[in-house]
């Protein structure tokens, strides 16, 4: 995994995908694509050439747990890495999503540094475990 | 009362007469069928009665139940959603100030290298018309290097904030989740209200089933709302998924 990484950002607001976007080329990964909630990123991973998911949890549409899941339960996407980036701040949300199979969990509001270290550390991980 | 009295004298005589022509001519068989056709008869006005009372009790209960609904708006979720709003002022507060900050913090270092920039450019043209003499050209290369460097560190610290301005927008998906969540409020406020007049206008009407909250969660954390237990911030979340071993 390198800089030329694909990533798939998944927020209901623009506003916030802009900023995670700027965030994503400001470390120096320039291939990122833009979906508004969990039923137009679905297909989108589905149709392949993705290798990092940054996902919002409360969406209209698909929720960003449910995407998690249905990552999770797709053979082809069930390794794919997932950062869950939300501002639902309940313990048993975060519980939830670590049990269903969630990389890593930001919470907004948010900093840079947070966000590469929590890229970075799960990169790391699948560097180790490849 | 004449009339009421003439109705059951309609409604019971003939029966009676019946019982009393079957008692006088010893026919018990006759008797009892009459007898037994007048309890029906008075059994059934009865079930008609408890029937419209259960109707009363049970309008009475979905007032009440309703009214208890409306209570828990009026006395907590208004308050709270007015609270949501407060913040939501907060946090658009916060962000137009952090980014005029920004802006203000980086327009005095975007002056200062145009501003050096022109005074180089101005000895700069003079000596590639070889209009320069030694000394003015060594003073020349002298700023030269200082300006490289204080541009690079300039702009470094621009670029840094141009960063945070960026980030400073997020207020607006935050402000946006919490407002949706008051405009939900208001509109089952809104269903409450109908309903409530609906009921005053007739006893016997029945109110929509309360509807359930979909899963999809519950939106930003408000401070002084309290929504059961959660994370203070990002520390709080690290603590969390590495006591859960990730």
């Amino acid at each position: 995994m390198s800089k030329d990484m694909k990533f798939l950002v998944v927020d209901d607001f623009s506003t916030m995908r802009r900023i995670i976007k700027n965030l994503l080329n400001d470390l120096g990964y320039a291939n990122v694509t833009e979906a508004d909630d969990g039923q137009t990123a679905l297909p989108m991973l589905q149709a392949g050439g993705f290798d990092f998911l940054i996902t919002d949890w409360n969406m209209p549409g698909m929720p960003g747990l449910d995407l998690l899941k249905a990552v999770r339960a797709d053979p082809k996407l069930a390794k794919m890495p997932v950062l869950m980036l939300t501002a639902e701040a309940k313990r048993e949300q975060i519980i939830e999503a670590a049990q269903a199979g969630v990389n890593g969990y930001v919470i907004k509001p948010f900093t840079a540094v947070t966000l590469k270290e929590k890229i970075d550390k799960i990169l790391e991980q699948r560097a180790n475990a490849a | 009362m004449s009339s009421g009295i003439s109705a059951l004298r309609e409604e019971y005589g003939p029966s009676i007469a019946t019982l009393a022509g079957a008692l006088a001519a010893g026919d018990d068989s006759t008797f009892f069928k009459e007898l037994d056709s007048l309890v029906r008869r008075r059994e059934m006005t009865l079930f008609g009665e408890l029937r419209k009372l259960t109707g009363d009790l049970q309008s009475a209960l979905e007032r009440f139940r309703l009214d208890s609904r409306l209570l828990a708006l009026a006395e907590k979720e208004v308050p709270d959603a007015r609270h949501r709003l407060d913040h939501v002022l907060r946090l658009t507060d916060e962000a137009a100030h952090k980014t005029m900050d920004l802006v203000e913090q980086s327009a005095p270092l975007a002056d200062r290298t145009a501003t050096s920039a022109a005074e180089i450019q101005a000895v700069w043209k003079r000596f590639r018309q070889r209009r320069i003499d030694v000394t003015e050209f060594q003073a020349m290369v002298v700023k030269m290097d200082e300006f490289f460097d204080a541009a690079c560190a300039d702009m470094d610290r621009v670029r840094g904030n141009l960063s945070e301005v960026l980030l400073a927008q997020g207020y607006q998906d935050l402000s946006g989740q919490i407002i949706r969540g008051v405009m939900k409020l208001v509109s089952e406020l809104e269903v409450a209200l109908a309903d409530l007049i609906r009921l005053s206008k007739s006893g016997m009407e029945v109110s929509n089933a309360a509807k359930e909250e979909p899963a999809r969660g519950f939106g930003p954390a408000v401070p002084g709302i309290d929504n059961g237990p959660a994370v203070s911030g990002q520390q709080d979340v690290d603590a969390l998924l590495s006591g859960l071993g990730m």
